[in-house]
């Protein structure tokens, strides 16, 4: 971290985590175009390196909960990942895989509650095995394994301070990527986020330099 | 952020603290954090602290975030704002375990544990609270009548 980025990470690190992230949402892209069966843009919108009480406004939701599927990551990295949408997305993503008429889904029963699942885990573990290929130092040997989705609804700071609690006890900073979407080249109101923990803060720098130096 | 500010934004974010006397709502969100309202009802002066975690280790740029530093420097806080030395109650709220992240599940009960501990030493009585759990929750404070009120999604506002 000695290249000057005004945050956690220098730039030679962020350039290094984008182009990381970048393959991983190529790959999700592909694979959610298949699971719904339309043309799919996963993409990352940011890597935001920002004080802890900005962070948790991120995910402007106003007065109302958001829902969330939340993955735990156990190996090369530690944190979370979080599917995060709204009741209108995620009911939409609902009747889609279902074959049903667009506005069926008016709750989230626990066949909805499913769909949002198992997208999470399809697109969750197309992401991370990019990101295990890419961070390994042996070549696969070293997995980033996620444990399987769980779903909330909630409020969308309540869960962020919980999620990024990781760092927080480590630094008034956080780092955190952010992943939007487009189905059939419309933008939908999903958000992905990649929330490392303080070991995996501590590790993503020596993960890169033997990345590069391999 | 040095020092709880006087409310004019009622918004309370992590690591923050506002105070205010009567006619302020003040409001913050929490997940593991703990909320702790303090109040004098004779005075009418309140304030409210978005806790982080337990123990400041030394730290001064940001007392709002530790419960060790929080709770002096919301307590000073108030006392330049009230003509009279306080006669404080508490109220807290929070410290839900999320999910099952090692660090952050403990976390929320540590904070609670932590407050509960100080507040006793300074004989500062919690006259009510709402902790732990696996949701989150709002917690809006009315320094006109010291009651705090909570939501959490998909239940009915307890008001503590």
């Amino acid at each position: 971290m000695t290249e000057s980025s005004g945050g956690l990470f220098s730039t030679g690190e962020l350039a290094a985590l984008q182009s990381s992230f970048h393959q991983g949402s190529a790959e999700a892209s592909t694979t959610l175009a298949k699971w719904i069966g339309k043309p799919s843009v996963v993409k990352i919108e940011s890597l935001d390196q920002l004080p802890l009480e900005e962070a948790t406004s991120l995910l402007s939701a106003g007065d109302g909960p958001l829902c969330f599927c939340t993955v735990e990551l156990k190996g090369l990295l530690t944190g979370e990942m979080i599917l995060v949408f709204d009741d209108a997305s995620g009911l939409a993503l609902a009747d889609l895989l279902l074959e049903q008429s667009q506005g069926t889904a008016t709750e989230w029963t626990e066949m909805a509650v499913s769909v949002a699942l198992e997208t999470t885990n399809i697109l969750c573990c197309t992401y991370l095995s990019s990101l295990s290929r890419s961070f390994s130092k042996t070549d696969g040997a070293d997995e980033l394994l996620p444990s399987p989705p769980k779903f909330q609804r909630d409020f969308a700071e309540s869960l962020l301070e919980f999620a990024l609690m990781g760092q927080a006890v480590a630094s008034d900073q956080v780092f955190l990527v952010r992943t939007t979407f487009e189905i059939d080249a419309t933008p939908v109101n999903w958000t992905l986020l990649f929330v490392p923990d303080a070991v995996s803060m501590l590790r993503i720098p020596e993960l890169i330099a033997s990345q590069t130096g391999r | 952020m040095d020092k709880p500010v006087v409310a004019t934004n009622s918004s309370i974010r992590m690591g923050e603290m506002l105070v205010a006397a009567a006619g302020e709502e003040l409001r913050t969100l929490l997940g593991s954090c703990v909320g702790l309202a303090l109040y004098d009802r004779r005075q009418q002066v309140g304030g409210l602290a978005h806790i982080v975690l337990p123990a400041a280790r030394g730290k001064t740029d940001r007392p709002g975030k530790f419960v060790d530093t929080a709770i002096p420097s919301l307590i000073d806080s108030m006392q330049e704002l009230a003509s009279k030395e306080l006669k404080l109650i508490a109220k807290l709220a929070g410290g839900a375990s999320m999910f099952s992240t090692t660090v952050a599940a403990k976390i929320g009960l540590q904070n609670v544990e932590s407050s509960e501990q100080l507040l006793e030493q300074l004989g500062i009585p919690i006259i009510a609270k709402h902790c732990g759990g696996e949701q989150g929750r709002r917690m809006t404070f009315d320094t006109t009548s010291g009651k705090v009120v909570i939501e959490i999604v998909g239940r009915d506002p307890i008001e503590l």
